[in-house]
């Protein structure tokens, strides 16, 4: 008994002695600066090094503040900011996305910045998309957009010239240029399909334009409340798909994810690749611009697209204890001039009205399709359930089912069957 | 009387090991046992078994399969990770000139961090521009590429196949320093009583080193299982839950579906399998205190 | 057969199983070397080059320019090296006082909890880890992360510690003690150098498991000016996927230190394993 006891007393002593060393970093602050903390999650090093710029821009600007940034590994930041967060940490502009923003609203961890929102002067000056997307969950502005992330077709021109293939216009067409390429041989092939993290995106593009009736606040309901999927053409749509794998992707692709997407329609064995426009920066130094072209997303049998709009921007969390001088910040960070600036560093399409006419780089060259996205009658926006509990569980479930499907494990009725019961309908 | 100094020698151990493994190991088995889902915390609290029945009886990422997922990767890991170290352990006992250079370079696998390995294997594997399928249609043995990494047939096999390379330096290292430590008097002893070369590594090295065996299969499964690394760079689990080991569900749900509760849950799991295990082994080896 | 020519054969065998051993390790290695010297263009380049047709070192010098990495180097090294002499007393302590410990049943009961912290899943304690911090004030603080890497490595560390000194007999201490020595000085002056291969054998263990620790230093470090190697190579795996070129030459360079502390403590580390009982 003894012993345990002074056993215990040296275990108190010498974890006193442990903590009392941990608490001396934190204090330190200059003298009448106040001290702002961003935490950026869509992390890479030259993304980071620009913010670290625009930081100190706006330090230059304005000398009384100082702001600290945190910039962890992509694959890591939201899980970092999400355990940040839910330990109170002082954080006072965080990037919040389309996928953690109800998870962080639910927690009680975001400001209402409706206040802040309605006296900037840029309000108007807003795409319409931008203003709904802020308001995404409980029609309250949790966050002000930042970036738009809209899929579009990227096509290997000079691949397609080789074989006097024509760039297709609608869906099926895309199926029938995947397959002849790839009925080519010598390791030619059509789509650069994408099998595991994160597909689901990707795959409904191809899908829902051949389904259609789509309900835009829910692209996995159909406008009369039913899972779409599971319907005549849901189903034929799924079996072309399926047949698109087996006759027009490299049977290696369902292991790949985003850079093997990347290497396959860079090295030219997929000249068809859909992705967001930050995808350009990885062709840098690779690929001649004369070499491919991008396109927006075929059109299905339905006679529309359907795109989804991801998006991702700063909100204030409520343990800031600086939120006037945070959006202050953010109102710099979203100027026009700076957010172009931005967006043209990194990819993403701009949340400003004025941009897209005042600045002719977002409506010509590569970005030319997103534009034709934008404007054309035949596009509709739909979003993700993104407030729905089982949101956060689909990507591994749509993964696994989804490989099985591909692989002939499963059927394409089976694969429905589960998808419907996992969404409840 | 000395053994109270020796138990104030290991205080700051065992200091360390309660303030930094065992306090938050504590903390996170309680987690196993509530809702504790990071989409919601307003309404936070116990649940019972709640987390281990929806894991077991999840209709899609199917649970049987993960536990014969886990069980074959340790296996077979295990196995030849054992048996090649073992052999580069008997090839290097002899000195020769340039040996240790020589242990430099086919060490090295040790000194890389699992993440490093799992990419560059996968890179490796790939089904396109990967350097084996490269290697074996330049001689011939194949024609077309073969999807290592995207064919559940080989899928295993290849994450296995990059588990072995990590692993057979760690059981080259520790039994090459215990067959060193053989007395020699037993092999002469040994050659007069006539045994041959195999005849003495099974009643003469393999009898003396036991002790060392024992303990590094032991600690070796251990490590193994809870090593998701390599198969989550290479395959995150595909295709269709083919690798997913408890190790890599438990960083998916964690991870991905922030689902602490539930991922807790799969850690507690994959410690009661390996404390049965542990017990099994034990008993199965005769091993008594001195051994371990 | 002649004894020579089964001589001659059995040494071709050893020559030729060495050999393959030699090129199943060093092909990987090989390979991400090659990357790294290869211009951005090449990488991709298929047919595959196995030899680059001019070395760049391209992927150098962009590994160093677009991120601090000279910094996240200089940090892995001090962390590394502080945590790993650490690791190595704390556990040549508990590791003697362990071997040396008599009281039968608290034995197996601490050596029933060396053991069983291998089985803690690291994702388990990682959440409880970082609100613990946060609660102390502990998070982005470089000299509490080593301590937890301490606490990390003690347990495998103490195992080893034990094993060299049970090979070591304890009638060593016995003749000291009778020469005068206090517990202390016989440790010290007798029991320490003996066993120094082994403490190398510790400190080379240590040191290569927390130069590449990853997940505690994200979730525990905030500062880019903080960060380590390991963190920072993660950090080339973005969004926009990753960079292969920076990749490969980053992980050229994180092999460097573990390479060096490999091949000056290898020799140790198997002397450090044998030395005891060829003594005893």
């Amino acid at each position: 008994m003894k012993k345990l006891t002074s056993m215990l007393l040296v275990f108190a002593l010498a974890a006193s002695i442990v903590f009392a060393g941990g608490s001396g970093e934190a204090a330190s602050s200059d003298s009448g600066k106040v001290k702002l903390t961003f935490f950026e999650t869509m992390t890479s090093p030259a993304r980071t090094q620009y913010i670290q710029e625009m930081i100190d821009r706006y330090e230059a600007e304005n000398p009384n503040i100082e702001i600290e940034l945190i910039s962890p590994p992509y694959e890591q930041s939201d899980s970092k900011l999400t355990m940040t967060l839910n330990s109170n940490q002082p954080l006072d502009i965080i990037e919040t996305r389309d996928y953690t923003l109800k998870q962080f609203v639910n927690n009680g961890w975001l400001r209402d910045l409706s206040g802040y929102i309605d006296s900037w002067e840029e309000k108007d000056n807003l795409l319409p998309l931008t203003l709904d997307a802020a308001r995404t969950v409980d029609d309250i502005p949790y966050l002000m957009p930042q970036f738009f992330y809209v899929k579009a077709l990227l096509v290997r021109t000079d691949i397609l010239d080789k074989y006097g293939i024509e760039i297709p216009t609608n869906l099926d067409e895309f199926y029938a240029a995947c397959k002849e390429l790839t009925s080519k041989g010598n390791g030619q092939y059509g789509y650069a399909l994408r099998g595991k993290s994160n597909i689901f995106k990707i795959f409904d593009v191809l899908i829902a334009g051949n389904v259609g009736n789509i309900n835009p606040e829910n692209f996995y309901e159909s406008n009369d409340g039913k899972f779409w999927l599971d319907s005549e053409a849901g189903r034929k749509a799924l079996a072309e798909y399926v047949d698109l794998y087996k006759n027009g992707c490299p049977p290696d692709s369902i292991n790949w994810g985003y850079n093997e997407q990347i290497n396959g329609f860079v090295s030219g064995i997929t000249p068809f690749l859909i992705q967001d426009p930050d995808v350009f920066s990885a062709f840098e130094g690779q690929l001649d611009p004369s070499q491919y072209t991008v396109v927006p997303i075929p059109v299905g049998t339905s006679g529309y697209r359907y795109l989804e709009y991801g998006f991702n921007g700063p909100s204030i969390p409520v343990s800031s204890e600086h939120p006037d001088e945070a959006w202050d910040f953010i109102e710099f960070m979203l100027s026009p001039e700076e957010g172009a600036a931005f967006c043209k560093m990194y990819g993403p399409l701009p949340v400003h009205e004025s941009v897209y006419n005042d600045d002719p780089y977002f409506s010509s060259g590569n970005y030319t399709a997103w534009s034709e996205e934008f404007n054309s009658p035949e596009t509709i926006f739909a979003m993700y359930p993104l407030d729905d509990p089982k949101y956060p569980g689909w990507a591994q479930l749509h993964e696994t089912t989804l490989q099985a499907l591909l692989l002939g494990e499963s059927t394409v009725d089976e694969t429905i069957e589960i998808w419907a019961d996992y969404w409840g309908y | 009387m000395r053994n109270r100094w020796y138990l104030l020698m290991m205080a700051p151990g065992f200091i360390l090991l309660a303030l930094f493994l065992y306090i938050p190991l504590f903390m996170g088995v309680v987690m196993a046992f509530q809702n504790y889902n990071m989409f919601n915390l307003t309404d936070l609290h116990f649940i019972g078994l709640e987390n281990f029945t929806a894991i077991i009886t999840d209709k899609t990422i199917d649970f049987w399969q993960i536990l014969i997922n886990t069980a074959v990767w340790l296996f077979f890991s295990l196995l030849f990770q054992f048996v090649l170290g073992f052999g580069l352990a008997l090839l290097l006992k002899k000195p020769f000139a340039g040996r240790s250079i020589y242990s430099g370079f086919v060490f090295y696998a040790w000194a890389l961090s699992g993440f490093a390995i799992g990419l560059v294997w996968s890179w490796l594997f790939n089904g396109q521009v990967g350097l084996f399928n490269d290697i074996l249609m330049k001689l011939h043995l194949i024609d077309s590429p073969v999807g290592f990494l995207s064919n559940p047939k080989y899928a295993m096999v290849s994450v296995i196949i990059t588990n072995i390379w990590y692993g057979v330096p760690f059981f080259g290292i520790m039994l090459l320093a215990a067959l060193q430590s053989v007395p020699n008097e037993l092999y002469e002893a040994a050659v007069l009583d006539g045994c041959g070369p195999v005849k003495q590594l099974f009643s003469v090295t393999i009898p003396y080193i036991k002790p060392t065996i024992i303990s590094t299969i032991l600690l070796r499964t251990m490590w193994i299982i809870n090593f998701p690394d390599i198969i989550y760079a290479m395959t995150n689990g595909g295709p269709a839950n083919s690798t997913n080991i408890l190790a890599t569900q438990m960083i998916n749900k964690v991870y991905k579906q922030y689902d602490y509760g539930q991922g807790s849950a799969i850690g507690v799991i994959i410690m009661l399998l390996l404390l049965i295990y542990a017990v099994i082994y034990l008993k199965l080896t005769n091993a008594n205190e001195d051994n371990i | 057969m002649k004894p020579r020519t089964r001589r001659n054969i059995s040494t071709a065998v050893r020559v030729l199983l060495l050999a393959i051993y030699l090129i199943a390790a060093i092909l990987p290695l090989y390979w991400i070397f090659i990357t790294s010297v290869k211009s951005p263009q090449e990488i991709y380049a298929f047919p595959l080059k196995y030899w680059p047709e001019k070395i760049s070192f391209a992927s150098y010098e962009k590994l160093f320019s677009i991120s601090t990495f000279g910094l996240y180097f200089r940090n892995s090294l001090v962390i590394s090296l502080l945590s790993s002499l650490g690791a190595m007393v704390v556990a040549v302590m508990s590791g003697f006082a362990l071997s040396r410990y008599s009281h039968s049943r608290s034995k197996g009961i601490i050596e029933l909890v060396m053991y069983f912290s291998q089985t803690i899943p690291s994702f388990i304690i990682m959440v409880p880890i970082f609100s613990i911090f946060s609660k102390i004030h502990a998070v982005n603080n470089r000299a509490m992360l080593g301590i937890v890497y301490i606490a990390t490595v003690v347990a495998f560390c103490t195992i080893m510690g034990k094993s060299f000194f049970d090979r070591i007999p304890a009638s060593l201490e016995e003749a000291a003690k009778i020469d005068g020595c206090n517990l202390f000085q016989s440790i010290t002056k007798v029991v320490l150098p003996i066993t120094l291969p082994g403490m190398a054998a510790i400190f080379c263990f240590a040191f290569i498991n927390i130069w590449n620790e990853l997940f505690l230093a994200v979730m525990l470090l905030n500062s880019s000016s903080k960060m380590t190697v390991p963190v920072a190579l993660n950090s080339f795996i973005s969004k926009a996927g990753i960079s292969w070129d920076v990749m490969s030459a980053g992980i050229v360079v994180a092999l460097l230190p573990t390479m060096v502390v490999f091949g000056i403590g290898q020799k140790y580390i198997v002397a450090g394993l044998t030395e005891g009982s060829v003594k005893g």
